[in-house]
């Protein structure tokens, strides 16, 4: 797979946007402050168009797929979001392949990140999660990593990302399978994450 | 596979998928609507899939869950496929 073009874009917008945003990365257990390895499926809550600009900062030293919906693709910038790899999905209609894409760059070990929320959620809250991540989680036997982005109420306040711990979705759900274990795993990964939340908000703005 | 094995497999499948929807699959026939009658949603309908897929070692290339709006689909999909 060619990464120049995504790589290219990183450097070129990602310099920028470092004085910009001035990034401020924080561990929900600052004793476990080590690099993401290996395949694994990051998760953040999404408020807006840039979330997965600033998730990158999170995990800056990665190349990432991102899940979003078909109708970017089908737009005039569609070249665009194929050029940096991004992952295709029709929320209206979905389709295998999307899934087979996901689940087989995890198990490449590639790092691909979605938004569970499923929408942009302009609200101050964590809408509840779908279970879909966990599916993918499951079927790769890769974590999952929920990230926190806390949205900047002005335009001089630093970016402030909360990275959590991996979750070992089989571990969780003591190896059971079927809707209603994925489900409550997604509702305890909502819980995590409502955690970074926390702990971003403490964070000075 | 004979048809009646196929469904039969098939409801199999969906109690695993979903067990708290068990007696309306057990119950259920070829017109039922996977969604509202048999409580299927969309990551569930993703769950199914991979487990047909494994089970009966086909593909699904080239459609979306939404193509499938009944049991009988699936079991006519699946019946399709397999004596390719």
């Amino acid at each position: 797979m060619n990464y120049l073009f995504y790589d290219f874009v990183k450097i070129t917008a990602g310099l920028p946007g470092l004085l910009a945003f001035r990034p401020k990365l924080l561990y929900h257990d600052p004793g476990k402050r080590e690099r993401i390895r290996g395949g694994a499926l990051l998760i953040a809550n999404h408020f807006g168009f840039f979330d997965p600009i600033y998730l990158q900062y999170a995990v800056w030293y990665r190349r990432m797929r991102f899940v979003c919906l078909q109708s970017f693709f089908d737009s005039r910038a569609g070249w665009l979001f194929e050029a940096v790899h991004c992952i295709p999905i029709n929320r209206d209609n979905i389709g295998m392949d999307s899934i087979r894409t996901i689940i087989d760059s995890l198990k490449e070990e590639k790092l691909v990140a979605m938004f569970p929320e499923g929408h942009v959620n302009e609200n101050t809250g964590i809408d509840p999660f779908k279970s879909g991540m966990v599916l993918m989680a499951m079927q790769s036997d890769k974590p999952i990593i929920p990230v926190y982005i806390r949205p900047r109420k002005h335009w001089y306040e630093r970016l402030v990302l909360v990275i959590g711990e991996k979750v070992n979705v089989k571990e969780v759900s003591a190896g059971k399978t079927g809707m209603a274990a994925m489900e409550e795993v997604a509702a305890i990964l909502k819980e995590k994450e409502e955690e970074l939340k926390i702990q971003a908000e403490e964070w000075k703005r | 596979m004979k048809r009646e094995e196929i469904i039969e497999k098939l409801k199999e499948i969906l109690v695993q998928a979903d067990e708290r929807m068990s007696d309306a699959i057990r119950n259920c026939e070829l017109d039922s609507d996977l969604r509202t009658d048999l409580g299927l949603t969309s990551v569930g309908m993703l769950y199914t899939v991979i487990v047909i897929e494994e089970t009966f070692g086909i593909r699904f290339e080239n459609v979306g869950m939404n193509d499938f709006a009944t049991l009988g689909d699936v079991v006519n999909y699946l019946e399709a496929h397999m004596n390719q």
